[in-house]
């Protein structure tokens, strides 16, 4: 999966306009992101890359771009 | 309206990654429909349930229900409810739903351990759980669906995990069975059963190691969804929004092939032709659901005298006498349909059509959007479970009236045949030699009359839905007035019909509710119930009777119902209901010369 479709998945997790979340975005601020979010995140992870990602890794995380990096999505 | 192509995503075959991924979407899509009903729900969880509630949301919504939640701390199931949490109490649950698993256990037997020490092993789990139950039951008074258990993905013993008693799949299985035997004596204790769901989704899918260790969720993301789903359709039956009717289709969905083309003798059906078997095994299936009351109806593209000759191959399994209603012509499907929820007085959403053609599929869709319409595909193999899946007709109690739903209808279908040989109604109803058992509620009865307050919609005064607590204490305290309705004629009997409850107050008798099945329509049964409520009022000098109606988006069939019985209209309520005053005469006609009113079953309870 492509970064752009990543962050178009990002957008549907988040209940947001498709082309809404860039990455630069910060964690902190988006109203959405809860742990129903985080849980769909990891699903969406294992979906797109094969990755299990490690509850600590993902509360160290303070970007979008932090999650996108995780994710080891392939870059547009 | 056109089904939103979004919510196609929560029919079968679920995908469970969309779902989870657009459900804020869904929500928002779902959001948008009209009179939703506002139900609250409290989840008491003994793992995570914040993944459980926002699927379920979405199911409830699809169903027409806009739940309210409450959520327990992680694994306080237990001590919300016997420590009586403040926040659980003001929340007033309307429905209890305990999502526990295998996980919640409290200690299994230890190996080796003798059956003896086993057996009471289980008692003690259970009067643990039993206790959770009871003060759900009394203190919240709520309807509660409780998980039965799953089972492990591990099994240290192997296959000794079933066949011992101290392993732990026997344990389970022992657990699972005092479950179901405590669900068969209480009628507001419903079962989910996660057993049956984990199996049908594979254990491995049902149960991740990598969600239980990072989130606690003892359900996989994915599994949820079937969760969601089941716990879904349970809640859609208790709020009586199961479907009640299948209208099929006949070529290539009854039967393989053509009757107009090829003839009955020519029809894939039976036990020599693989293909004939698997349509002889849906029959089968259509059968079985006509057996527990599901109402069946055919609605074919055929000669009316050509698809019943279908019915006559020897091997098949339904025959023409199993339908209550029979559309065989050329006329659009979704006419036919329409035709179909009007002879048998149910509503268009209480219909599920089922079809091999896609294009009548998709035609019916877009005209009935109320339809169910499942995507059967073209594989016979398939048509069964697609239907299975859906939980259509999911219900929280099958009583006996539910069993002889078919002949009912039928029977009804004999009487309009028969009206056409009278010069007027009048003389038809009473060639009809029609009795009526009214009475106030007895025990024996309570269960099929609180089934039909919590499912009547079209004949239903105010739509208020009683729980069966509440119908047995009203049952029992003389400030109301309890009366059920039974109609037999001489076609057959309809069962107990027509349900009124009016709370006393100096004087006057307020009536709280007024139903009745719509399968005795325009028989007269409103006037003999008024009759019985006319000489009770006499009875104890009630000298007024204050009517209410709250109009819905259903009942619109009885928004004259007072002012055809001569009440007069008495102002509105805060709500937009609407009061009807009558004043008890002294001399009162009886209304409904027609129905000869026999001893009601008062005796009969007493006895019991």
């Amino acid at each position: 999966m492509k970064r752009d479709e990543f962050l178009m998945q990002m957008d549907e997790i988040l209940g947001l306009a498709s082309g809404t979340i860039q990455g630069h975005e910060k964690l902190e601020e988006l109203d959405n992101w809860d742990s129903t979010a985080l849980v769909s995140f990891i699903a969406l992870a294992d979906t797109a890359s094969g990755v299990d990602i490690p509850l600590e890794q993902i509360v160290n995380c303070s970007t979008v771009a932090d999650l996108v990096r995780l994710a080891q999505v392939e870059s547009n | 309206m056109k089904e939103p192509e979004v919510l196609k995503a929560l029919r079968y075959p679920l995908a469970p990654e969309v779902i989870l991924l657009k459900r804020r979407a869904l929500k928002q899509d779902l959001l948008k429909q009209s009179n939703l009903l506002p139900i609250r729900i409290a989840i008491l969880g003994g793992s995570t349930t914040s993944e459980i509630k926002s699927v379920l949301e979405l199911f409830l919504l699809s169903h027409g229900i806009e739940p309210a939640f409450y959520e327990s701390g992680y694994n306080r199931y237990r001590e919300e409810v016997l420590f009586e949490n403040p926040d659980l109490w003001k929340f007033k649950p309307e429905i209890v739903f305990i999502h526990t698993t295998w996980h919640n256990v409290s200690e299994f037997p230890a190996t080796l351990e003798s059956a003896e020490e086993v057996e009471s092993r289980v008692q003690r789990e259970m009067s643990q759980f039993q206790s959770l139950w009871e003060k759900t039951h009394n203190e919240l008074k709520a309807v509660i669906i409780q998980n039965n258990f799953d089972l492990p993905r591990l099994r240290p013993l192997g296959n000794l995990e079933a066949s011992e008693s101290f392993g732990r799949v026997n344990f389970l299985m022992r657990l699972n069975a005092e479950f179901a035997s405590y669900a068969r004596g209480h009628s507001r204790f419903l079962i989910n059963d996660i057993h049956y769901l984990s199996a049908e989704v594979g254990l491995a899918e049902w149960h991740s190691f990598n969600y239980w260790y990072k989130f606690h969720m003892a359900v996989s993301p994915a599994a949820t969804v079937a969760l969601a789903r089941n716990v879904a359709a349970i809640v859609k039956s208790v709020y009586g929004k199961s479907k009640k009717c299948l209208a099929l289709d006949l070529d290539n969905t009854l039967w393989g092939g053509v009757i107009g083309d090829d003839g009955v003798e020519n029809l894939v059906l039976g036990r020599d032709h693989p293909v004939g078997e698997a349509y002889l095994n849906f029959q089968q299936y259509v059968k079985d659901l006509q057996r527990r009351g599901v109402i069946l109806a055919v609605c074919s593209k055929n000669d009316r005298e050509n698809a019943q000759k279908g019915f006559s191959h020897p091997d098949s399994i339904l025959k023409p006498e199993d339908f209550s209603a029979f559309k065989a012509n050329w006329d659009p499907k979704p006419d036919n349909l329409r035709a179909i929820a009007a002879d048998l007085n149910i509503g268009l959403d209480s219909l599920v059509f089922v079809d091999d053609n896609p294009a009548e599929r998709s035609f019916v869709s877009q005209q009935l959007p109320e339809v169910a319409v499942p995507e059967l595909g073209s594989d016979v193999t398939c048509f069964a479970e697609v239907i299975e899946r859906e939980r259509y007709f999911e219900v929280d109690k099958l009583v006996r009236e539910d069993l002889h739903r078919s002949a009912y209808y039928n029977s009804n279908a004999q009487r309009a045949a028969c009206e056409s040989d009278f010069c007027s109604y009048e003389e038809f109803l009473a060639s009809l030699e029609m009795t009526a058992e009214i009475g106030p509620f007895v025990p024996v009865y309570l269960e099929r009359i609180t089934q039909l307050i919590n499912k009547t919609n079209q004949f239903n005064l105010t739509t208020r839905r009683y729980a069966s607590a509440e119908v047995e204490t009203v049952s029992k305290d003389p400030a109301f007035i309890t009366l059920y309705g039974r109609l037999a004629d001489k076609f057959g009997d309809n069962g107990l019909v027509s349900v009124l409850i009016g709370h006393i107050a100096g004087d006057t008798v307020n009536l709280d509710l007024w139903l009745m099945s719509c399968r005795v329509l325009k028989r007269n049964l409103e006037f003999a119930m008024f009759d019985a409520l006319v000489e009770e009022c006499q009875a104890r000098d009630i000298r007024e009777i204050l009517g209410l109606y709250i109009p819905s988006k259903k009942n619109k069939m009885v928004a004259a119902h007072y002012s055809g019985l001569g009440f007069s209209r008495a102002g509105e309520t805060p709500e937009g209901g609407e009061l009807w005053r009558y004043e008890v005469p002294k001399d009162y006609e009886p209304r409904a010369p027609h129905i000869q009113r026999k001893a009601h079953a008062v005796a009969v309870a007493d006895i019991a």
